[in-house]
């Protein structure tokens, strides 16, 4: 029994020392910081205050930058789960020999840089790109019809990013269903439809929460696709982060900033861990 | 050879031994060491940095910039001299000082790098990265414009942590099939604020600098000295409607103007002069007051002094120089009534053929490094129409 | 019956939507490799194979490229190796702050890569360490561990603990357990776990960014800075050729699988 009791911390320790090393006690840092002040040169000066704190929630403009990312993140993972979840069924029921091959498929985007693949949508939605130049030629449209630079096309860009993850976190969650299950509901009369509905969906949920979680946060943590497809006013939160740490070397008010940040998605992925998490779904499956 | 490199290990040795030994040992001792130790590869710290001093790094922009000063200044100078030039591509201004600022040892990773504008230069002085450049080991500066180097100097009491090595402008560039030259002329710096190219224009906003000092130039005001701040402000808020886009990079600049998703912008002169090379319908205007910078080579502290200003010798050689120049479009520092230009970089915009850099308004650095962090934050208001 | 069948080609067609859609941008990439000019849109301007010349004499990206295969697979390979064990102990085992740990596990990627960045540089140079390929790794390896994590553990909740206790009771050692019943199980999830390391190390930007030396620099690194000026067409020859042995290698090899499990029938 003591010997039970002592097994997962020893297949946790790595982990738990690599994270505990180079995450946690970086972060401390940046807490730590977010009460430092800002020399006029770019150097920062220890102090204890709530300046920076202060500074954000001063008027509207930085905490509206915050909730316009939750929106944005919001409506991302959607996108997602409509776009991902059907080809993670295909690839979960597909019984063609190219299955492993559209696996690897799906991978596929990530061997050409984000930065590349974020730029190629400006050849395919601007205003000579690929669609306008095709509806012109067609005689469809007299003046190239404006896509990019909005935050439809941030969208875009941040699916491109990020259906991968959604597809394979569903997919994962499918595959490992059992399949007498839903052989045994279609034996009690259940159709096609309604085994899924009863008992693969269900059963996917922690794939799709899965997903959704990392999507959702891999939003909120991006810059490329604001910076490269959005219009002037589609910056979020991570861009602001970015040009306070890096722009104007204000090491201070971004670590603040990063602090809000990070408590906010603290927040969100421990209430999800504790009410919908998977360990949570597994302890109800394992109590059947 | 070998007499070098016992004196280059002796200074190694002691600067191990001088300073900042205390934490390190501290660390050991205290056991997180194992784990410290093992992921920055501590125990061959030393041996790392008596190889590295057998070596220095120059970060550049990458791309034909460091294809350029490989072919005709590292490679030379790693054969005369049997010293590793390892050359890195950084990915940007800001980003290069926050790794800078970051770093340890000084002098460890970070040796020379080609950076931009005074106010940087400004920059890593008051950061306190700055060493004094021997001249006399430098004999090459002889060439350089006088200008660009008393610049300099007037910010190091006198003394030079940096070589200049080219010059560009901030221009305004626009697409000629679209607007006339007449009319671009004539409009000058308010081309870029012209209502009937709603939704054609673009700029950089990543830099509150250069929007601020065409909107200073608009509103008939000396960009190093905005009286009327608040017209400044007006103006831009009001541009934010006509533009479309905002570019981030070089590369976003080039791929607007190329496919004509936008008519006028401001642009760097180097890539206004990479689209025309290509045969783009790109023209480039210089209006009065034409925002000017250079870029220099900086070294920066902790450097072994003798092997940077041996490179920095062979990097202003007039044949590395003016390979760069070809290969990144600007012009170099070298004095053209000194040494032969040749004609294709005599053609480059910014270029000028006096050496005396008459009329190039460079941003003040005091001027604008004090209102750096105030400005910044106001202008990223002003972008997100707030 | 019929009813089920055109679902089922619905699901398809849909499916094959959203790949056309995933691949536009790459297809285009791919095809303005072949551009001659720097700048082309469409229409194309004729085709040629000189960017493709020039990527095979740029000792540069083909360097960051080899450090980005490196980088990359030892990423993967120790990331699932420590994160596969993290994961067996959340799912498997009961104990005091699992919620807690499972969280922090999976904060890395809660953490903006901007911030991450500069904080473990801080770290490092409050410990008075130079940076180093090792460093690099290991952050990479944190940077990659919720993906194994998630992963693995979402398969692991599919696994019946019954295979294992059976197992266990019939005199097997837990490390014998694992070897002979979990991880084969387990194996397709640790495969999907491996190849997002991979292609997460292979694809990172900001952090790689501030914990790469000068001597162990990664492809995107090198397209973050050729933004400055103008990303070559070389690199959409690099993204070309990727794609083709990508795509090329697991259909030859399955090819000749096929061949050989054929001659053997015969």
């Amino acid at each position: 029994m003591k010997n039970k009791s002592f097994r997962p911390w020893l297949l946790l320790s790595p982990s738990l020392t690599a994270v505990f090393l180079l995450l946690v006690v970086p972060v401390c840092f940046v807490v730590v910081y977010s009460f430092w002040l800002r020399a006029p040169s770019g150097a920062d000066i220890p102090a204890f205050q709530f300046g920076n704190y202060a500074k954000f929630f001063a008027d509207f403009f930085y905490p509206g930058i915050l909730l316009k990312t939750i929106r944005v993140a919001l409506e991302t993972v959607f996108f997602c789960l409509i776009m991902g979840y059907i080809p993670a069924y295909f690839f979960y029921k597909t019984e063609s020999k190219f299955k492993p091959f559209l696996m690897i498929l799906v991978m596929l985007p990530f061997w050409i840089s984000f930065i590349i693949r974020t730029l190629s949508w400006i050849n395919i939605l601007g205003d000579s790109g690929m669609i306008n130049h095709f509806f012109l030629q067609m005689g469809l449209i007299k003046e190239p019809f404006a896509m990019l630079y909005n935050e439809g096309a941030v969208i875009m860009g941040l699916l491109q990013y990020l259906l991968p993850f959604m597809i394979l976190n569903i997919y994962v969650s499918l595959d490992g269903i059992d399949n007498s299950l839903t052989e045994a509901a279609k034996g009690l009369g259940c159709t096609e439809w309604q085994a899924f509905r009863e008992v693969t969906l269900p059963l996917s949920l922690p794939g799709v929460s899965a997903g959704c979680l990392l999507v959702f946060v891999l939003t909120c943590g991006t810059y490329l696709p604001p910076m490269i497809l959005g219009g002037p006013g589609d910056e979020l939160i991570a861009n602001l982060i970015f040009k306070r740490v890096i722009g104007t070397l204000d090491w201070p008010f971004g670590s603040a900033i990063s602090t809000i940040l990070m408590g906010l998605l603290a927040v969100i992925v421990y209430t999800y861990n504790k009410y919908m998490g998977i360990s949570q779904i597994f302890n109800a499956l394992s109590k059947e | 050879m070998t007499k070098d490199l016992e004196k280059r290990l002796d200074n190694v040795y002691e600067s191990y031994k001088e300073g900042r030994i205390s934490r390190r040992d501290f660390v050991k001792f205290i056991g997180i060491s194992g784990a410290a130790l093992g992921l920055t590869g501590g125990p061959f710290g030393l041996v790392n940095k008596a190889f590295a001093s057998k070596s220095i790094t120059c970060h550049s922009w990458g791309g034909s910039t460091s294809e350029a000063l490989r072919k005709f200044a590292f490679d030379p100078f790693t054969k005369a001299t049997g010293i590793e030039v390892v050359d890195a591509a950084f990915a940007g201004m800001d980003a290069f000082l926050t790794q800078v600022k970051a770093s340890y040892p000084p002098g460890g990773e970070f040796n020379i790098a080609h950076l931009s504008a005074v106010y940087d230069y400004a920059r890593y002085k008051a950061l306190g990265f700055n060493v004094v450049l021997d001249e006399s080991k430098i004999p090459n500066l002889k060439n350089v414009m006088k200008k660009m180097i008393d610049t300099l100097k007037g910010i190091t009491d006198g003394n030079l942590s940096a070589v200049p090595f080219d010059l560009g402008q901030t221009g305004i560039a626009y697409n000629t099939d679209q607007i006339s030259k007449a009319k671009a002329e004539e409009l000058g710096a308010s081309l870029l604020y012209e209502k009937s190219l709603k939704g054609k224009l673009g700029s950089w906003g990543g830099d509150f600098r250069t929007n601020m000092w065409y909107a200073a130039l608009h509103t008939g005001q000396n960009p190093n000295n905005i009286k009327d701040v608040d017209a400044v402000w007006a103006v831009l808020k009001e541009q934010r409607e006509l533009i479309k886009k905002y570019w981030a990079s070089g590369s976003e600049l080039m791929s607007l103007l190329a496919n004509g998703d936008i008519y006028a912008t401001v642009a760097w002169s180097g890539r206004v002069a990479g689209l025309q090379k290509q045969g783009h319908p790109i023209g480039y205007l210089a209006p009065d007051g034409t925002y000017s910078w250079m870029e220099y080579m900086y070294v920066l502290k902790g450097t072994d002094l003798n092997i940077a200003q041996k490179l920095l010798n062979f990097m202003l050689e007039p044949e590395a120089a003016i390979a760069v120049a070809k290969g990144q479009s600007y012009p170099p520092s070298l004095d053209p009534t000194k040494v032969d230009i040749p004609e294709e970089v005599q053609k480059l915009p910014a270029f000028d053929p006096t050496g005396k850099l008459n009329g190039y308004q460079f941003a003040d650095p005091d001027y604008w490094n004090s209102h750096q962090l105030e400005w910044a934050e106001k202008w990223d208001r002003i972008r997100a129409g707030k | 019956m019929k009813k089920i069948i055109s679902g089922w080609s619905l699901i398809k067609i849909y499916t094959l939507l959203v790949y056309i859609w995933m691949f536009a941008p790459i297809v285009v990439v791919v095809v303005l490799a072949f551009n001659p000019q720097q700048f082309g849109t469409f229409p194309m301007e004729g085709f040629s194979f000189k960017w493709f010349v020039k990527l095979a004499h740029n000792s540069t990206i083909l360097d960051a490229f080899k450090n980005s295969m490196v980088l990359g697979s030892l990423t993967a390979i120790f990331s699932t190796a420590i994160g596969v064990p993290a994961a067996m102990a959340f799912i498997r085992y009961d104990f005091k702050g699992k919620d807690f740990l499972n969280t922090l596990l999976i904060a890395p990627i809660m953490v903006p890569e901007v911030v991450l960045g500069v904080a473990l540089l801080l770290f490092i140079r409050w410990l008075q360490q130079p940076k180093s390929f090792a460093l690099l790794l290991i952050g990479h390896v944190v940077l990659t561990l919720p993906y194994v994590l998630l992963i693995v553990q979402a398969r692991l909740v599919g696994i019946k603990k019954e295979y294992e206790e059976a197992a266990l009771s019939l005199g097997a050692s837990p490390f014998q357990t694992f070897r002979e019943i979990t991880f084969p199980l387990l194996a397709p999830a640790v495969f999907a776990g491996m190849l997002f390391a991979f292609t997460i190390s292979f694809d990172d930007v900001t952090a790689t960014l501030f914990w790469a030396t000068a001597h162990n620099q990664t492809v995107p690194v090198q397209i973050f800075s050729m933004l400055r000026n103008s990303i070559s067409p070389e690199i959409n020859a690099l993204g070309a050729v990727m794609i083709v042995l990508t795509i090329s290698i697991p259909l030859f090899a399955g090819y000749i699988s096929r061949k050989f499990a054929k001659g053997v029938d015969k």
